[in-house]
């Protein structure tokens, strides 16, 4: 049996107090929830609802009841079968971001607006990567530049589910957004029926930190619970800002925002699946904004997979993010040092591969490094096997004092599952390095962009679809034209 | 006047120590031994927030320290302001400003550090909070009397509504009576120019630096 490597924050008893310190305030002030529904269904369940603040004051054993009726493990479903997700407490994937207002441009290296073919070549170097599983889509972006913006997410979506076979997220912004993309949804899964059997998506619900459950998102989420979709209910506390500044304050008003959202969801379809999210930070008091590649991050994740499994919820954390402007150093120590918290913490879903900028930017040669990066920790994720044909005794007995290992069978059997092959950083002798054109790691990155956006076949979606989505598409362009 | 120099000194304490309470007992003594109370709004409370605004943006402080100096600040300067009044008197001011963030966006902590830093360096403000929806943002301007709206957004999506606001002042006939400023993460000079905005700032320094450099253009 493997010994695998594990990383804790917090004691039992520190978690038992998050939790009575989440639950207290679920009580005292309240949470604010500005969706008639989810305040019908609280009220329902026995919570104390005001009707004219809008404040909910949640029992705490309406809270662990609902989290009992959460899953540890499901799937979130790809269009190919094959890249179905089997997420659990214990399973480690991850979702690279694809939409964001600005995409990095190497030539240039400037942040540019974000165009729909950005979308596209973003999503398609994501499904080449072997350590991306779950997809952020252009359905979730504010803006695509050039595109009617309210006709986004319609966008958005179509050019992400034509360029990957992976699951792709959809968004539950609005309630009409919400809509749109589960229609075109239904239609990428063959149907109403399918879309409930396997619903080839996922989404993400951000109560607003603090303490607030804003109409909109709550009202989208609301739409995918009633298809059984999963939904990462992930709070954004700011520690100083929108949350205390203690780490332990942040811990727990996050856990409030996230376990009152999970307990309107499992009130409205009961065992829907739900991840704990964080991207809980700090504010940067000397600039007054969020700080998205602080280590105090990975102390956060770490604690938040803790609190999330003794939910026994899988839990949703935040990582390889990074508030340079450029992939420099700072991106690489940023990146790297929170993954590994989070990785080795228990994160079960971690979102932010390919972000710079404070997540402002995304790029497409940041995500051809972050899948390095990930590569890297889940080898250290793998621990190390130890039995007898591992620590080599007869081996040693064999080569001897003096001999050398590189002409064994041993050494050729478990090279492979025992080494991690970096495919970007250079180990090379310097006269070697200098031959082969001096490339660091962004270069050898932007090269494999261009190779992947050459050679990469994506399966099509199948015959008749993408025509029909793109009616759909046009449809919801023109009602958003009419509204307007 | 010594007791005039120790008084401005308790208050520039009330504020280097964040302590609204002592800031109001400065100010309840600056009424009660008579002292020209316009040198004190200035040399009392004025100065150190100006001087706590510098070091913040030296990074020296950080910006609880500045939100909580400005709130002495506001509470000493609310006492002056009531006793100024009933003596007939007024605060010079340079000029009114009405913020507030736009529809359909709650973030709040931009807009706070701006009108804060407006306040601090002599601005009138009176802030209308957040979601605000673009008719109240030109009623209050109209009520206020103000020469300058300023408004943010943090999303791509609500920055919109502040071609709205734009737009809704000259449907009224009203948009040369303001000087506009725009701002928040989404926002850019290039945005502005777009929306016809008359000004644009990356941060509270800059929207103070940049309404100081036109004050001669907004036109009262």
């Amino acid at each position: 049996m493997r010994f695998q490597p594990t990383l804790k924050v917090l004691s039992d008893d520190q978690i038992y107090r998050i939790h009575q310190a989440a639950l207290q305030m679920l009580m005292d002030p309240g949470v604010l929830v500005k969706s008639e529904e989810a305040r019908r269904l609280l009220a329902q369940a026995g919570a104390e609802v005001d009707e004219k603040t809008m404040i909910c004051r949640i029992p705490g054993y309406i809270v662990e009841e609902c989290l009992r009726k959460a899953p540890s493990a499901f799937t979130v479903y790809a269009r190919d079968c094959a890249n179905d997700v089997h997420v659990s407490t214990t399973s480690v994937h991850i979702e690279p971001m694809i939409g964001r207002l600005n995409c990095y441009d190497h030539a240039s290296r400037q942040a540019l607006p974000t165009t729909l073919k950005d979308v596209g070549d973003l999503i398609r170097i994501a499904d080449a990567m072997p350590n991306y599983h779950l997809l952020h889509s252009g359905a979730i972006m504010p803006q695509i530049d050039g595109i009617p913006i309210r006709a986004t997410h319609a966008y958005g979506y179509l050019e992400s589910v034509r360029n990957s076979t992976k699951p792709v997220k959809a968004t539950s912004r609005e309630k009409i957004m919400a809509e749109d993309c589960l229609r075109m949804v239904a239609v990428v899964a063959g149907g109403e029926a399918e879309l409930r059997r396997r619903p080839c998506t996922f989404t993400t619900d951000n109560p607003v930190a603090p303490l607030h459950h804003d109409r909109d998102q709550m009202e989208g989420a609301l739409l995918y619970a009633s298809y059984g979709i999963p939904i990462d209910v992930t709070s954004e506390p700011q520690a100083g800002a929108t949350s205390p500044v203690t780490i332990a304050g942040l811990l727990a008003q996050q856990t409030a925002d996230v376990i009152s959202g999970i307990t309107i969801i499992q009130l409205a379809n009961p065992g829907n699946p739900v991840w704990y999210g964080t991207c809980g930070s700090i504010m940067d008091m000397r600039v007054g904004r969020i700080a998205i590649g602080a280590i105090e991050m990975g102390l956060i994740n770490v604690a938040s997979a803790q609190i999330a499994h003794f939910y026994d919820v899988p839990c949703r954390g935040t990582a390889s993010a990074t508030d340079s402007k450029e992939l420099d150093f700072q991106a690489g120590y940023e990146k790297t040092s929170v993954m590994t918290m989070a990785v080795l913490g228990g994160v079960n879903k971690i979102f932010y591969p390919g972000t710079m900028e404070g997540a402002m930017t995304v790029s497409k040669e940041g995500l051809v490094l972050d899948n390095e990066i990930a590569g890297a920790i889940y080898r250290v994720l793998e621990g190390i096997d130890v039995v007898d044909n591992t620590l080599g005794v007869q081996l040693a007995q064999k080569v001897g004092p003096g001999g050398h290992y590189l002409n064994q069978r041993h050494t050729m059997q478990f090279i492979r599952q025992e080494q991690f092959m970096p495919l970007l950083a250079d180990r090379q002798i310097r006269e070697r390095w200098e031959a082969a054109g001096q490339k660091n790691m962004v270069a050898k990155a932007h090269d494999t962009v261009v190779k992947i956006l050459a050679e990469h076949q994506v399966d099509p979606l199948p015959e008749g679809t993408e025509e029909e989505l793109k009616r759909i598409v046009r449809e919801i362009e023109k009602r958003e034209e009419k509204r307007s | 006047m010594a007791d005039a120099e120790r008084i401005y000194e308790m208050m520039k304490k009330s504020i280097e120590t964040y302590d609204s309470d002592a800031a109001v007992a400065a100010a309840e003594q600056a009424v009660a031994e008579g002292l020209d109370l316009v040198e004190a709004v200035e040399k009392g409370f004025a100065n150190p927030i100006r001087e706590l605004g510098e070091a913040f943006d030296r990074m020296e402080v950080f910006l609880p320290e500045l939100t909580l100096g400005a709130d002495a600040m506001k509470a000493g300067v609310a006492v002056l302001e009531k006793a100024l009044n009933a003596q007939g008197g007024k605060l010079e001011t340079k000029g009114i400003v009405v913020v507030g963030t736009v529809e359909g966006d709650i973030h709040d902590i931009g807009k706070s550090v701006v009108a804060t830093l407006l306040q601090a360096n002599g601005y009138q403000v009176y802030d209308l909070g957040v979601d605000v929806p673009s008719p109240r943002i030109i009623e209050a301007a109209e009520s206020h009397n103000a020469d300058i709206i300023a408004m943010s957004a943090l999303l791509s999506t609500t920055m919109l509504y502040q071609r709205d606001v734009i737009e809704l002042l000259k449907n009224k006939g009203v948009r040369d009576k303001y000087f506009v400023l725009v701002g928040g993460a989404p926002v850019t000079q290039a945005w502005a120019d777009e929306i016809g905005a008359d000004g644009f700032a990356h941060d509270a320094f800059e929207a103070v630096q940049l309404l100081d450099s036109v004050k001669e253009g907004w036109g009262k």
